[in-house]
């Protein structure tokens, strides 16, 4: 008990380690990158100097890095990651705006495609050669090299055009709003096709994974010793080959859930959905500072809790893996 | 102490003692490979009775965990019994439908596998095994189930020499003879009558195997089991067997009493094979290893299947099979076997 606690205060300490660096790193790369956001907000048809002037010393960007530095550093110290250039509002409520839609849309997607994968890698690792098996392996390539934005748009084009049994775009219906349930069952019908884009495109790496741990694990010494001691087959593989062969799946889905807020953006450029992944891009586009390293911060410290959730739950499931 | 260590039904023992608990009758088990079928065991007869410990020798690649795999009808895909019989308590196990077979398994016919490290799940705990196991031939369900089922698990490891709160651990915890013992204490669960011990010893340190030897050879007693001992060390066999049989490409070459075979094989290979081994007590000898490899098992030759690396082989040996000697309950597959003067 006591080393794991002590054990998850070094790993908080290596975390918060982890997000300084990620701090440094942002405002550099940012500032890095060509382009400046005064240009954009002062327009490309020949501003005047004076208003660039006016611009660059409002935001600040005409002090040396050092001391911008500094001022970022201090406001993030107090739990403020600025203000937006481009949208003239605080970055935390942009993000708190966004984070709701894109983790609706991205943990659907997730755990869909690791259920989906699972079972389908299950079918696949029992019957290993078989036609199935070629069949399922064949769909998963083709889903796996298929871009999310393609696969987005056809889908639209199906079921949204062709067909009409799904909206094609947004959250829920601008031109009629719903309350209440009627909301909700509003959110559902359009997060079909996005979540069904996304978890199609990330099904493949659950399927390809679990597949290969069944046939292994199949494979592996202690199914004969439960074989000869004459346990049904349905047995030995529900108490005992899917306790292991899922231990890389759930890695995987750890791996996975670092990326639920970050991963999603041409799916939700694709179908205009509110989150972050939108956000991002717009923020990259206008080269608004604040806003683009307030959202890479969350992102980093998402993936970083996401891989310390993840180790931690692997040690429960894995009696081999302690903490020490 | 028996007693104790019996399962709770033990008292249902068929009463003829003279039945054979395994009767092997002109087996004949093919793999299937690239080049063709391998014949793996070609027409193999062995009689094991109650309270028999025989031990089932030969080179790696000659057919003996194949035999012991056949008897718990665990080849694997590819393999087949072509021909012959298995016949344990009286049934024949060859034609038994899957379930069939079993309720068989553990219940009459138990085995130690070699790798004990591999042998139980990583993320259960051993108690997980036992229960499991033992659920798997009774009645019983639920909380009674696996309370009987930890009961008898803490009688057979403390039986085994392992402490009984070795059930909570898991596989990687304990040591390779911890493991072993472990193992031999599963097999146990539902007192077989036969226990087939499959290179039960081979991956252990020699000090740990000389222990677990000697539990094992205790248990054959104490259990009252019926013991096929496979292994490539004539030392185990002879320290566990009361009878040995030696096996060379899927052939049954030559078979007696382990003490007379051993001292005086009279077959070539067995000799080879004997003298292939070191000794703790007598004069110093030259280790001798066998010249040549096992025939190619996929065009089994005409004549003896040892013939091509055989030093006494000549033309005949090439013709045809070799005769069968039977005498003073030793049999030997040679046409010029060693020690002539011990034949008719």
């Amino acid at each position: 008990m006591w080393t794991t606690l002590g054990y998850l205060a070094r790993r908080c300490g290596a975390l918060l380690l982890t997000l300084a660096v990620v701090v440094v790193l942002n405002f550099v790369l940012v500032r890095a990158a060509p382009g400046d956001p005064v240009r954009i907000l002062a327009g490309m048809d020949q501003p005047s100097p004076e208003m660039v002037e006016a611009l660059t010393r409002r935001y600040g960007l005409d002090q040396p890095l050092a001391v911008q530095f500094w001022a970022y550093v201090r406001s993030l110290l107090q739990g403020d990651l600025g203000r937006s250039i481009t949208f003239e509002r605080p970055v935390s409520q942009l993000i708190a705006q966004t984070v709701g839609p894109t983790l609706l849309l991205t943990l659907t997607a997730t755990l869909l495609a690791f259920a989906l994968g699972v079972a389908l890698g299950t079918v696949s690792g029992t019957r290993p050669r078989s036609r199935l098996d070629a069949l399922l392996s064949l769909a998963a390539y083709l889903l796996y090299a298929m871009p999310p934005f393609w696969l987005g748009m056809m889908g639209m084009l199906v079921f949204a055009s062709w067909l009409g049994w799904l909206p094609t775009s947004g959250m829920y219906d601008v031109r009629s709003p719903q309350t209440g349930l009627a909301h909700w069952l509003d959110v559902a019908h359009h997060l079909v096709l996005p979540a069904a884009t996304l978890a199609l495109v990330q099904m493949p790496v659950f399927y390809r994974v679990t597949r290969a741990s069944v046939v292994q694990v199949l494979g592996d010494d202690f199914v004969t010793t439960l074989r000869a001691a004459g346990l049904r087959p349905g047995t030995i593989f529900r108490r005992y080959v899917l306790k292991n062969a899922l231990l890389p799946s759930v890695t995987m889905l750890g791996l996975q859930l670092g990326y639920v807020l970050a991963g999603a953006a041409l799916v939700e450029v694709v179908f205009s959905w509110p989150g972050m992944g939108r956000l991002t891009l717009n923020a990259i586009y206008r080269r608004d500072f604040p806003l683009v390293m307030g959202i890479y911060l969350v992102v980093s410290a998402a993936v970083a809790v996401g891989a310390l959730i993840t180790d931690l739950v692997y040690g429960w499931l894995d009696p081999r893996i302690r903490y020490g | 102490m028996t007693r104790d260590l019996a399962a709770p039904e033990a008292g249902g023992r068929p009463p003829a003692a003279a039945e054979p608990v395994l009767e092997i009758r002109g087996l004949r088990v093919s793999y299937d490979a690239p080049t063709g079928r391998v014949q793996a065991v070609a027409g193999l007869d062995l009689v094991l009775r109650p309270g028999d410990s025989v031990g089932l020798v030969g080179e790696s690649g000659s057919g003996k965990s194949t035999v012991a795999l056949a008897v718990m009808g665990l080849l694997p895909a590819g393999g087949r019994v072509d021909a012959g019989q298995v016949r344990l308590l009286g049934r024949d196990l060859t034609t038994l439908p899957e379930h069939e077979l079993r309720a068989v398994r553990w219940r009459q016919a138990a085995m130690v596998f070699q790798k004990a490290m591999s042998a139980f799940s990583p993320v259960h705990r051993l108690a997980d095994h036992f229960v499991d196991v033992w659920r798997a031939h009774r009645p019983e369900r639920g909380r009674r189930a696996r309370s009987l089922a930890l009961e008898r698990a803490r009688v057979l490891l403390e039986a085994v020499g392992l402490r009984p709160d070795a059930l909570w651990a898991y596989p990687h915890t304990l040591s390779g003879g911890m493991l072993q013992r472990a193992l031999i204490a599963l097999a146990l669960v539902h007192q077989p009558r036969l226990l087939i011990l499959d290179e039960a010893t081979t991956a252990l340190d020699v000090v740990t195997q000389a222990q677990v030897l000697s539990e094992v050879a205790r248990l054959q007693r104490e259990f009252d089991l019926t013991t096929l001992v496979i292994s490539h060390d004539i030392g185990v066999v002879a320290a566990l067997c009361r009878r040995v049989a030696v096996l060379y490409a899927g052939h049954l070459v030559e078979e007696g009493p382990v003490q007379q075979v051993l001292e005086a094989p009279r077959h070539p290979y067995t000799a080879a094979l004997v003298r292939a081994f070191p000794r703790l007590r007598g004069p110093r000898r030259r280790l001798e290893s066998i010249p040549g490899t096992l025939p190619d098992l996929t065009r089994p030759p005409q004549g003896c299947v040892f013939a091509d690396r055989c030093p006494r082989a000549a033309g005949a040996c090439r013709e045809g099979p070799p005769p069968v000697e039977h005498s003073g309950g030793r049999m030997v597959r040679c046409r010029f076997p060693l020690g002539g003067d011990a034949g008719a």
